[in-house]
């Protein structure tokens, strides 16, 4: 079947959401600002009982999945859908890995009674509790994206194997690509802003 | 090599790149770097982005979308303009 394409528009309707992306993630960043401007003293404390080698781990992982989707557009533009496959799979398994490491680390927390709106939390100072919300939230948002791009990823796999997206035809794989990248920019400042900066 | 698209050896020493950058950004967390430590994540992480942005997604080579690469900087801006704003809102208060 023809059908009328544009790539260039829906490269740019795909920037253009990304950059709404940046001012919603952005809106987050400032509230986190804002709450440590008032509170130094506890989200220093609070940010040292992260488990940081999980989230240098994650950071990782997710790198390395921006390094695979990277390779998964230019093998398919390159006319070898294999290779595309192979790394394709793989960045779906290093997000699947990333949210799983997510669990493990959200689940120490919660048996730690650190959760919104726990009765161990809210004794606590208000700061702690701050640091916390904005933890499960901006972490959360996050991870929701993630799991939105491990669902596009699974339909851009399926397409491959059924020829729908070629070499001549690679645009969907490209915009998926572009969301995982910012998914992934986004998870680069998440990290020293909850782990790093003590 | 297509002209649209860089290299295999480049994806992988940019992939480099970003791994050294968040070996540097972790040991130099440890430092005490009196009030810089939160400038210097942050720099590193804008620099990691830059690095993802240009190379992975592709803004580096222009096409027919080049003035996407004048808008991420405008985002930002205004990003940056809100934070200030509050900023006055709530140091003053």
């Amino acid at each position: 079947m023809e059908n009328h394409r544009n790539d260039g528009g829906s490269k740019l309707g795909m920037w253009l959401f990304l950059l709404s992306e940046i001012l919603l993630f952005g809106g987050l960043f400032i509230l986190y600002s804002v709450y440590r401007f008032q509170n130094p003293q506890i989200f220093h404390l609070a940010a040292e009982a992260l488990n940081r080698p999980l989230g240098v781990l994650n950071t990782l992982v997710l790198l390395t999945s921006s390094l695979t989707m990277a390779l998964s557009i230019f093998f398919l533009k390159k006319g070898s859908p294999g290779r595309s496959l192979l790394f394709l799979a793989s960045t779906l398994f290093l997000g699947i890995l990333f949210l799983f490491n997510k669990y493990l680390e959200w689940t120490w927390k919660v048996q730690l009674g650190i959760y919104p709106d726990a009765p161990r939390l809210l004794e606590r100072e208000r700061g702690e509790v701050l640091f916390y919300g904005l933890y499960y939230s901006m972490t959360g948002l996050h991870g929701l994206h993630v799991l939105v791009g491990l669902g596009i990823l699974s339909v851009m796999l399926f397409f491959i194997l059924k020829n729908k997206i070629n070499h001549n035809h690679s645009v969907p794989l490209e915009n998926t690509g572009l969301y995982w990248h910012l998914v992934d920019i986004v998870w680069i400042f998440l990290f020293p802003l909850f782990y790093l900066i003590t | 090599m297509t002209p649209e698209g860089c290299g295999l050896k480049t994806y992988i020493l940019v992939w480099l790149g970003l791994v050294v950058l968040t070996g540097v950004a972790v040991s130099v967390a440890g430092m005490d770097l009196a009030g810089w430590s939160t400038a210097v994540a942050l720099i590193i992480a804008f620099l990691k982005s830059g690095l993802i942005l240009l190379y992975f997604m592709h803004l580096r080579e222009g096409g027919e979308l080049r003035f996407l690469r004048w808008m991420i900087p405008g985002v930002l801006a205004i990003l940056f303009l809100f934070t200030g704003l509050t900023f006055l809102d709530v140091a003053f208060r």
